[in-house]
C-alpha cells in the first residue's frame, strides 16, 4: 500500500476560507460586539467632528494668533481669543513636573524592584499603585494646603539664587528671577508651585510604570553582571537602564500627557494671568489650558465657549501626539506590552 | 547583551552585595549618621534653613563620607555604588514623604470632619461658618453612587464588548479600534466635560441649549474617561485566557459564542471584575467633567435625569478654597470619602487580580 | 491487522496545500485514512505534520492569515465545501491537543459533559455518558469518586485522558490526536497509547507523534512528512507502518526512522 505522492503535479487554487458564521448565535455574537466597537469609533469621529466645527470659527477670526498671542477679551465687538500664555503655561508646568518627577519616579522604582526588603517593597507598590489612582482633586486639596508653603519657602531660597554677588561669586540665575524685577511677599500662584505639584501626580504613574518593566528584566542578566564582578551602578548604567530606557520613555510621555491635561489639581494653587511667562518659574503669574476653561466656562459667551473649544482641540490634540509617540516608543521597546 | 547565557558560569555563592562584616556595616551606617549628626550641630548653632542644611550639609557630606566608606570596603567600584545608593535613597525618601503626606494629610484631617451626621446628613442650612457637628456628605455620596452608577451602567458593557470584539473576533477593524480607545484615552477630561457642556448645555444648537446641567450630563461626560479604561484592562484579561482553551472548546464543535460564553468568559471572569472596579476608580473622583455639566446642589436629590445634584468631587470643590476652617475641614471630610472609595475598589481589584494569578500558576 | 468493526468513518485528503501568508507551508498531501485504522503522523519539527492535522477538522483556520487548497473528504463529502458549517465538521471529528487543556473552571464531570453544553445538545444520560466515556479513556478508575472535584486538580497524565474523554463523550466518528503524549511520563503515555489501540475499534484515529516507537506501537500505517531547505512540508513515504519502519523506499525514511536525523 506505499504511496508516494505525487509532489511534481501543480498546486490547485486556493480555496476561499469562509469567514461568516454560521449558526445565528455566532453571528448576533459577532454583530454586538461589532456595533459596540464601532461605537467608539464613531465616538471619537464626532468628538473631533464637533470640536472642529465648533473651533472653526475661532481659528478663522483669530488665525495663527490664537496660539501664539496674548489676550482675552469677551466684549461684543472687542472680541480677541488667544491662548498662547495657557498654552506655554501648560507645557512649563508639564515640563517642570517631568523634570521633578523623573529622577523621584526611576529612583523609587529602583528602590522598590532592587534594593529594598520583600516586605517594604510590597507596601510600597501598593502605595504607589494606590496613588496612581488617586483622584487629582484629593492630591489639589493637599497641594493647597500641604505642598504650597513648603515649595513656596523651597521658592523663596532659590529666588535668593537668581542675582548672586557674594565677594568674587558674582552670577544671576535668569529662571530664578522676577520678570518686572520686582521683590515678591509670597512665592505663592507660580508655575514652580503647580510643577511640583504635577510631579507628585505623575510620580506614581511613572514609577508604576518604570517599576514593572525593571521586574520584568532578566534577572540572570543582572545576577550574571554582579556576579561577573560588576557594581551596581555600572550594572544600573549598562545593563538596566539601557534595556529600559524605551518603556521608561513611554511611561514618561504617559505621565506627560496626563500632566498637559490636568485641571483641578493646579486649578486654585496657580495664579492665572494672560500674558505670557516664558521662564520665570518663581514668579505668581502662570498659564493652563485646562484651568483657562474651567475659569471662563460659566459666563461665557457663546463665541467665547466655541474659543475655549478650540483651545479644548489643540490641547487634545497635544496630549494625542505625546500618547501616540508614547506608543509608539513602548511597542518598539516592548512588543509585548501595550499602552 | 540579553542573548548571552552566562548561567554555565559558576557563581559565587554570596552575592557582592552580601560581603559584610560588622566594622564595614558600622562604616557604612556611620557615613550617614555622622553627616546628619553634623547636619542638625550646623542647623542648631547657625539657624540656617532646614532645607538648606540638608541640600548644602547633610547630602555632600554624606556622599563624600559615603564614597570613602565604599572605596574602602569595596575598592573602586564602591565609589559609584555609593554615589547610586545614596541618590536612590535620597529621591525615593523624597518620593516616600511626598505620597505618605498625601495620605497622612488626608486621614488625619478627613478624621477631623468624620462624624455619623457626616455621612448621613446632607448640606441645606449649611453655611460656610456652620459648626462641623451639622451638615455633611449624603447628599454627595448619593449623587457619586448614582451619576457613576450611570455611567458604570452603559460604558460598562460597551467597553467589555469591545475588549471582546478586539480579542475574540477577527473583525477588520480591529486595528482602528484599538488605536482610537488608546487616542479616547488620552482625552483630557476637562475637555470631555467642556465637549459635553458645548453639546447639550450651551446654546450651540438652540437657544437655550439642549439640556439644563444635570446628573445624566455628567454621567455622559465621565463615559470617554471610563471607556478606555475599561477597555484596557478587559482586553489583557481576556489576553490572559490562554488561546489552547478556545481551541479545546471549538475541537469540541462550539460555535464561537457558545465557546465564548461557557470557556472564556468564566476563565477571564475575575479579569473582568477587576476591569470594572478599575474603571469606577478611575472615575470616581473626576472633578473637572462634573464641574461643567452638574449644577452643584446642597439637597438629596435621587433623580439623576432633573435638577441639580451633589456629588462627592464637586462637593469637595466647593469648599476647598473658603477661608473657614470649618469648609475646609468639611473639604478634607470629603477627600477622605474618597479615599476610602477609592481605597476599597482598589483592594477588591487586588484581591480579585492575585487570586486570578495564583490560579494561572497553579496551571502550569 | 484488519479490523472487523467498521462502524467509523474514513477520511481522505485530496492535494491538500496550506499557507501562512504567503508562506507556502504544506504540499499537495494526499492520504487516505481507512475506517478504525490508526495513522501515525512521522516527521522532524517543522514538516508541516500539525499543520496537516488541523486541516482535517478546520481547526487550521482559525489561525488569522491560514491559506488552503485541496479537499479533505469525509465519507466521500468534502468538509471545505462552501455550505459546510466547520462547527459540524469539528463535530464529527475530535481533536486532542499536545498540552492537556481542561476548561480550568469546571469540575471533572462538567469537563466530560462540556462538549454537549457548548453544542447544545440535550437528551443524554449524563451520569452514563460520563461513566461510559471515562471508562473508554481509561481514567474512570482514578476519578471516579472525585468527579466533582475541579479538573486541575488532576496530573498532567490525568488530565490529558480526561482530554480525550471530553472529545470521546462527542462519540466523534474520527479522533485527531497532536502529540497526545508529548508532555506526559512514561506511563501516562503507555495508558494512553493502550486507549488508542482499544478505541480504534470504533473509530478512525490519526495520531501526530515524535515518538518513533509508538508510532510503530500504536499505528496501522504511517505517513513521512519532510519540509527540505525551505521548501513546503510533503509526504516522503506512506505505507503500512511495517514497511515505513523496516523496509522503507526513500533512503530519507530510513534515515530518519534510524535517528539518523531530526
Amino acid at each position: 500500500m506505499s504511496d508516494i505522492q505525487d509532489v511534481t503535479a501543480e498546486v490547485p487554487a486556493r480555496r476561499q476560507l469562509r469567514t461568516k458564521p454560521f449558526s445565528l448565535a455566532d453571528r448576533l455574537f459577532y454583530g454586538i460586539t461589532k456595533s459596540a466597537s464601532s461605537i467608539s469609533v464613531i465616538l471619537v469621529a464626532a468628538i473631533l467632528l464637533f470640536l472642529l466645527s465648533q473651533s472653526f470659527a475661532t481659528f478663522q477670526t483669530q488665525g495663527f494668533d490664537f496660539i501664539t498671542g496674548s489676550q482675552w477679551n469677551n466684549a461684543k465687538g472687542h472680541e480677541v481669543f488667544q491662548i498662547g500664555p495657557m498654552l506655554w503655561g501648560s507645557v512649563l508646568i508639564s515640563i517642570l513636573g517631568i523634570i521633578g518627577g523623573v529622577p523621584m519616579a526611576i529612583a523609587a522604582a529602583y528602590f522598590i524592584e532592587f534594593m529594598a526588603p520583600k516586605p517594604i517593597a510590597k507596601v510600597a507598590t501598593v502605595l504607589v499603585d494606590l496613588l496612581a489612582a488617586m483622584p487629582s482633586i484629593v492630591i489639589g486639596l493637599w497641594g493647597l494646603y500641604v505642598l504650597t508653603p513648603v515649595v513656596a519657602h523651597w521658592g523663596s531660597l532659590l529666588y535668593g539664587l537668581h542675582h548672586v554677588s557674594m565677594g568674587p561669586v558674582n552670577f544671576d540665575i535668569p529662571i530664578f528671577a522676577m520678570s518686572d524685577g520686582s521683590v515678591p511677599s509670597t512665592f505663592s500662584g507660580s508655575p514652580f508651585i503647580a510643577g511640583w505639584i504635577v510631579a507628585v501626580m505623575i510620580v506614581p504613574i511613572i514609577t508604576s510604570v518604570t517599576r514593572e518593566i525593571f521586574s520584568q528584566m532578566d534577572r540572570d542578566l543582572i545576577n550574571s553582571a554582579l556576579a561577573l564582578g560588576g557594581s551596581r551602578s555600572s550594572v544600573f548604567m549598562r545593563v538596566i537602564l539601557p534595556t529600559a530606557s524605551g518603556g521608561v520613555t513611554g511611561g514618561v510621555l504617559l505621565g506627560l500627557g496626563r500632566a498637559l491635561g490636568e485641571t483641578v489639581a493646579i486649578f486654585y494653587v496657580l495664579n492665572l494671568v494672560s500674558d505670557i511667562n516664558w521662564f520665570n518659574i518663581l514668579q505668581s503669574k502662570g498659564g493652563s489650558v485646562a484651568s483657562l476653561v474651567l475659569q471662563k466656562f460659566g459666563e461665557g459667551t457663546p463665541n467665547e465657549i466655541k474659543a475655549l473649544m478650540a483651545a479644548g482641540l489643540v490641547l487634545f490634540v497635544l496630549t494625542l501626539l505625546v500618547n501616540w509617540l508614547a506608543a509608539v516608543i513602548v511597542n518598539r521597546a516592548q512588543p509585548w506590552r501595550k499602552i | 547583551m540579553s542573548q548571552l547565557d552566562l548561567t554555565a558560569l559558576p557563581r559565587p555563592t554570596k552575592q557582592p552585595w552580601q560581603v559584610r562584616n560588622p566594622r564595614n556595616t558600622w562604616l557604612v551606617a556611620g557615613a550617614s549618621v555622622v553627616p546628619m549628626f553634623l547636619a542638625v550641630v550646623i542647623t542648631l548653632l547657625t539657624n540656617i534653613d532646614a532645607t538648606l542644611a540638608t541640600l548644602l550639609v547633610f547630602l555632600p557630606l554624606q556622599l563624600i563620607a559615603s564614597i570613602g566608606v565604599g572605596q574602602f570596603i569595596f575598592g573602586k567600584k564602591g565609589r559609584g555604588d555609593a554615589i547610586l545608593v545614596i541618590f536612590t535613597v535620597f529621591f525615593s525618601t523624597l518620593v516616600g514623604v511626598l505620597l505618605v503626606s498625601v495620605m497622612f494629610s488626608v486621614v488625619v484631617d478627613g478624621l477631623k470632619a468624620m462624624s455619623p451626621q457626616f455621612f448621613g446628613q446632607n448640606n441645606h442650612y449649611i453655611s460656610s461658618t456652620t459648626s462641623l457637628e451639622y451638615g455633611g456628605v449624603g447628599h454627595a455620596i448619593l449623587g457619586t453612587v448614582l451619576i457613576v452608577g450611570l455611567t458604570t451602567l452603559f460604558t460598562i458593557p460597551l467597553g467589555i464588548l469591545i475588549a471582546i470584539y478586539l480579542t475574540e473576533t477577527r473583525g477588520r477593524m480591529r486595528p482602528t479600534v484599538r488605536t482610537l480607545v488608546q487616542a479616547i484615552s488620552g482625552l483630557p477630561s476637562v475637555v470631555s466635560g467642556l465637549f459635553i457642556y458645548a453639546f447639550l448645555i450651551a446654546p450651540s444648537f438652540s437657544a437655550h441649549g439642549l439640556t439644563q446641567q444635570a446628573g445624566w450630563v455628567g454621567s455622559i461626560a465621565l463615559f470617554p474617561l471610563m471607556l478606555p479604561t475599561v477597555a484596557r484592562i478587559a482586553e489583557e484579561a481576556l489576553r490572559l485566557v490562554p488561546q489552547e482553551l478556545r481551541n479545546g472548546a471549538y475541537a469540541l464543535g462550539a460555535p464561537a459564542f457558545k465557546a465564548f460564553w461557557q470557556v472564556t468568559l468564566p476563565a477571564a471572569k475575575s479579569g473582568l471584575i477587576t476591569a470594572a472596579l478599575l474603571g469606577v476608580a478611575r472615575i470616581i473622583g473626576e472633578t473637572a467633567p462634573l464641574i461643567l455639566t452638574t449644577a452643584p446642589s446642597n439637597d438629596t436629590n435621587l433623580n439623576p435625569f432633573v435638577g441639580q445634584i451633589a456629588t462627592l468631587p464637586t462637593y469637595l470643590y466647593g469648599y476647598i478654597n473658603q477661608v473657614q476652617a470649618t469648609s475646609q475641614q468639611r473639604a478634607w471630610g470629603a477627600a477622605l470619602v474618597i479615599l476610602i472609595l477609592v481605597f476599597v475598589l482598589f483592594t477588591l481589584a487586588r484581591v480579585l487580580g492575585s487570586a486570578k494569578s495564583t490560579k494561572a500558576k497553579k496551571r502550569k | 491487522m484488519e479490523n472487523i468493526a467498521t462502524s467509523a468513518s474514513h477520511l481522505r485528503s485530496e492535494d491538500v496545500n496550506v499557507w501562512f501568508g504567503e508562506r507556502h507551508v504544506l504540499k499537495n498531501v494526499s492520504l487516505n485514512f481507512p475506517s478504525n485504522q490508526v495513522t501515525a503522523l512521522i516527521g522532524p519539527s517543522g514538516c508541516g505534520k500539525s499543520t496537516f492535522l488541523r486541516t482535517l477538522n478546520r481547526m487550521h483556520e482559525l489561525i488569522p492569515s491560514a491559506g488552503f487548497a485541496g479537499k479533505v473528504l469525509l465519507d466521500g463529502h468534502d468538509i471545505y465545501d462552501h455550505d459546510v458549517d466547520p462547527v459540524d465538521v469539528r463535530l464529527n471529528i475530535g481533536m486532542v491537543f499536545q498540552k492537556p487543556n481542561p476548561f480550568p473552571t469546571m469540575s471533572i464531570r462538567e469537563n466530560v459533559l462540556s462538549g454537549l453544553k457548548l453544542t447544545g445538545r440535550r437528551g443524554y444520560n449524563a451520569a452514563e455518558l460520563v461513566e461510559t466515556s471515562l471508562r473508554r479513556a481509561s481514567i474512570w478508575n482514578e476519578v471516579k469518586d472525585r468527579l466533582n472535584d475541579p479538573a486541575l486538580s488532576l496530573s498532567g497524565g490525568q488530565q490529558q485522558r480526561l482530554c480525550i474523554a471530553r472529545s470521546l463523550a462527542m462519540d466523534p466518528e474520527v479522533l485527531l490526536m497532536d502529540e497526545p503524549c508529548s508532555a506526559l511520563d512514561p506511563g501516562s503515555t503507555r495508558r494512553i497509547e493502550e486507549t488508542i489501540t482499544e478505541l480504534s475499534d470504533s473509530m478512525t484515529i490519526v495520531i501526530v507523534t515524535h515518538n518513533m516507537q509508538q508510532a510503530q506501537r500504536v499505528s496501522h500505517q504511517t505517513a513521512f512528512f519532510l519540509a527540505e531547505d525551505g521548501n513546503p512540508g510533503r509526504v516522503v513515504e506512506f505505507g503500512k507502518t511495517d514497511d515505513v519502519f523496516n523496509s522503507p523506499i526513500d533512503p530519507r525514511t530510513n534515515d530518519y526512522v534510524n535517528g539518523h536525523f531530526g
